[in-house]
């Protein structure tokens, strides 16, 4: 619903304006459904002027249509795979997160989204050189874990402090700060700050349902129209920057008591891909760091296929380092004094 | 509304052919490709506001363009301070100046979660587990059965936070906020006195001397900002206001709630609204962590969950709840041993390890060899804290 307003397009002038609104035309819709010769006649107006702004209006809004041949050139030439870093998601993925696209990890508290999440950053920005946008809304964001998972690919400070530099992160912890973040990176506010080199090839939101979740339901109306904004945004950044966009999601029970992804059946159209990620139920605690991956959509591969995936894959240094009680006596002897 | 390149040349040709004369053209499709379009119902505004500015047919930022306040006023029948507010916050929009405060790099962020610190919590076990203590600009949740020592440790953290600098703690004040009625002042004033005897065993340089006379039981009490809410209507608007408190006292380095579960449990009838009242609250509690440098430590009640005719004991409020908080632990009994359990941390591996309470507070157990199956040493932070591990030892010998 566009209203008819001076400017909107040329040719379209106050007295215009108010001739149409005299016979109730108000919008741009009004305008393009009624018949213009009936409607030059009885606002006594130029019938060329009309049927002119009626055609500029009509390709204003119009959407053009694209051959199949150059799309796919343009696939060819733009789409990049991106590794996440660990053989068996990338299986999952079949061989990786695919730019333009949105991709979702669901699962439980605990189960490895935002370690998924953190690996996919380390291995992007430290092994493919790119920059990655990590827009954390859960304060779960840790820059050690991610330190300790770039350590395990290079031994390099200066490439560590390099891969790091490469990962920009923002804070949003309400619907609205996202919009406005999302809305930034669309219209080029993040591109500017470039340390580091390398493009930016993927969006990190962890989590999207953090800020989503409690504006749904109830008797709040808006809720709704929030979340397709930010699915609307979202999709528009993969595209028109051309980056892979990695969310997470909660999990819900349904009444059998399986998992499925939260936020609704009107969210569930929007990623291309959904993963769901379980904990590994064995009794040992030794197996802590194993999860199970499930396809739950996607457009490339059959769903249900299952991989089990390690989370020390990304990387745990502590193996390599003297136990905490070694470190203490080192510090013991480490005077206060020095 | 967002038109790619060949779309806008194309239409541009379409209108040139139409409209031959209007030179002016081009400069109104570059200002409408300059300005990129924001829905204006994705800003904050009041929800009437923005009914009606659509109504009015204003959508996005770019139908505001050079528009002023009284313009606006009338054409959308909202107020002239609304329009002000409004256009405003439509114009300074595109400068990234506000935005930068909260996008930085994950370099910048290691150097602030570094400076922040932890607060120690005199169990070197569990400190190492979780990397040094529990984390400044975080929230963590302690769950536990009652009587397992959930409220000793949030007690403990209320009297180690305000360890001076000079003997690598924080030097910090602390909001309490009880629920339940179990802050007892005595064992604070217990655990006080076992941390300022410590110090002063410690104390070597003249500095930390000096820190010793303002470090006292008397202090630390004085340090303590108690809060007693009954029920959630005085939790969540003591938490509104909580920033506003915060903000005249900057030293405040933690905010204990214990427990969150106690007002949560009662007087719910609709529990989809007490998952949407707690989600939005885990959202204000982690703004508030991340944006006033405070460490926010939540205690949580245990209940039983009856699947597949086995029941076990899970924490309460509900599985969306887990999400809320950025760090879980734990505690719970074996035996007679007590053991804390990290269960959910962005940033340390799942670990158990045991502790005991005595008398002077949250403690090792006694120091024969026990396995610990703690988190990355390399993570804990240089610098001024690297004299709290003799601390911890001194204090358990």
């Amino acid at each position: 619903m566009v209203f008819l307003r001076e400017g909107l397009c040329p040719g379209l002038s106050e007295e215009m304006i108010e001739a149409l609104r005299s016979k109730d035309i108000r919008t741009v819709e009004d305008l393009v459904s009624s018949d213009t010769e009936e409607l030059a006649q009885t606002c006594s107006m130029s019938y060329k002027a009309l049927v002119a702004v009626r055609r500029v209006l009509l390709a204003q809004h119009t959407a053009f249509p694209v051959s199949g041949a150059d799309l796919y050139d343009e696939l060819l030439s733009s789409t990049a795979i991106l590794s996440t870093g660990n053989a068996s998601l990338d299986k999952l993925l079949d061989t990786g997160l695919y730019t333009g696209e949105l991709t979702e990890l669901a699962g439980c508290p605990g189960s490895g989204k935002t370690q998924v999440c953190f690996g996919v950053a380390a291995n992007l920005s430290c092994e493919l050189k790119q920059r990655v946008l990590f827009i954390d809304t859960s304060g779960g964001l840790s820059a050690t874990r991610l330190l300790q998972m770039i350590k395990a690919k290079t031994s390099s400070m200066e490439e560590q402090m390099e891969a790091l530099q490469r990962i920009q992160v923002a804070q949003a912890f309400d619907v609205f700060s996202l919009l406005e973040c999302l809305h930034n990176l669309r219209s080029g506010g993040f591109q500017q700050v470039s340390a580091g080199g390398g493009v930016l090839k993927a969006v990190i939101v962890d989590s999207v349902t953090a800020v989503l979740s409690h504006i749904l339901g109830g008797k709040q109306s808006e809720g709704m129209s929030l979340m397709i904004q930010v699915a609307g945004e979202l999709r528009t950044i993969a595209k028109d920057l051309n980056v892979a966009v990695l969310v997470t999601n909660h999990v819900t029970k349904d009444g059998n008591g399986i998992l499925k992804a939260g936020l609704g059946l009107s969210w569930s159209h929007v990623p291309r891909t959904r993963i769901l990620l379980k904990r590994v139920e064995k009794p040992s605690p030794a197996c802590c760091s194993l999860r199970t991956a499930t396809l739950v959509k996607s457009s490339r591969q059959p769903c249900h296929l299952t991989q089990e995936i390690d989370l020390k894959s990304w990387g745990e240094t502590e193996d390599e380092l003297p136990g905490p009680s070694g470190k203490r006596k080192l510090m013991d002897e480490d005077p206060r004094e020095a | 509304m967002i038109k790619n390149g060949c779309a806008v040349r194309l239409q541009v040709a379409i209108t040139n052919n139409i409209l031959a004369n209007f030179s002016w053209l081009w400069e109104l499709v570059e200002v409408t490709l300059a300005r990129m379009h924001r829905a204006l119902s994705s800003f904050s505004f009041a929800p009437a506001v923005k009914a009606r500015l659509i109504r009015a047919g204003f959508h996005s930022t770019a139908d505001l363009f050079k528009l002023r306040p009284l313009q606006v006023s009338k054409e959308a029948g909202i107020s002239q301070e609304e329009a002000e507010d409004v256009l405003q916050a439509v114009h300074s929009e595109p400068n990234y100046g506000k935005t930068a405060k909260s996008r930085l790099t994950a370099l910048e962020l290691l150097e602030r979660e570094q400076t922040l610190g932890t607060i120690v919590t005199f169990c070197s076990n569990l400190d190492c587990m979780l990397g040094g203590g529990v984390p400044v600009g975080k929230t963590s949740e302690i769950c536990g059965a009652p009587g397992v020592g959930k409220t000793q440790l949030c007690i403990q953290l209320a009297v180690d936070v305000q360890i001076p600098v000079c003997f690598g703690g924080l030097g910090g004040q602390v909001v309490y906020i009880d629920t339940e009625g179990s802050f007892l002042v005595q064992r604070a004033v217990d655990m006080a006195k076992a941390a300022v005897e410590h110090c002063s065993l410690l104390a070597e340089d003249t500095e930390q001397q000096e820190a010793l006379k303002e470090f006292t039981v008397e202090t630390i009490l004085s340090k303590v900002f108690l809060f007693c809410c009954h029920d959630y209507m005085e939790l969540l608007a003591e938490i509104y206001l909580l920033p506003n408190f915060l903000a005249q006292h900057p030293e405040v380095r933690l905010v204990v709630i214990d427990s969150i579960a106690s007002p949560f449990r009662r007087d719910f009838e609709d529990l989809s609204h007490r998952t949407r009242l707690l989600s939005s609250l885990a959202q204000r509690l982690i703004k508030m962590a991340t944006q006033q440098s405070v460490a926010v430590v939540l205690t949580n009640q245990m209940t039983t969950k009856v699947w597949n005719g086995q029941s076990k004991l899970v924490p309460a409020l509900g599985e969306s709840w887990g999400h809320a908080v950025t760090q879980r632990i734990i505690l719970h009994w074996e035996e007679q041993q007590r053991l804390a359990s990290l269960c959910k941390s962005p940033t340390y591996r799942e670990a158990t390890v045991p502790y005991q309470i005595t008398g002077q507070g949250f403690r090792d157990v006694a120091p024969t060899c026990l396995p610990t199956t703690s988190a990355d040493p390399s993570a804990f932070p240089s610098g001024s804290s690297h004299k709290r591990p003799r601390m911890e030892e001194d204090c358990c010998s």
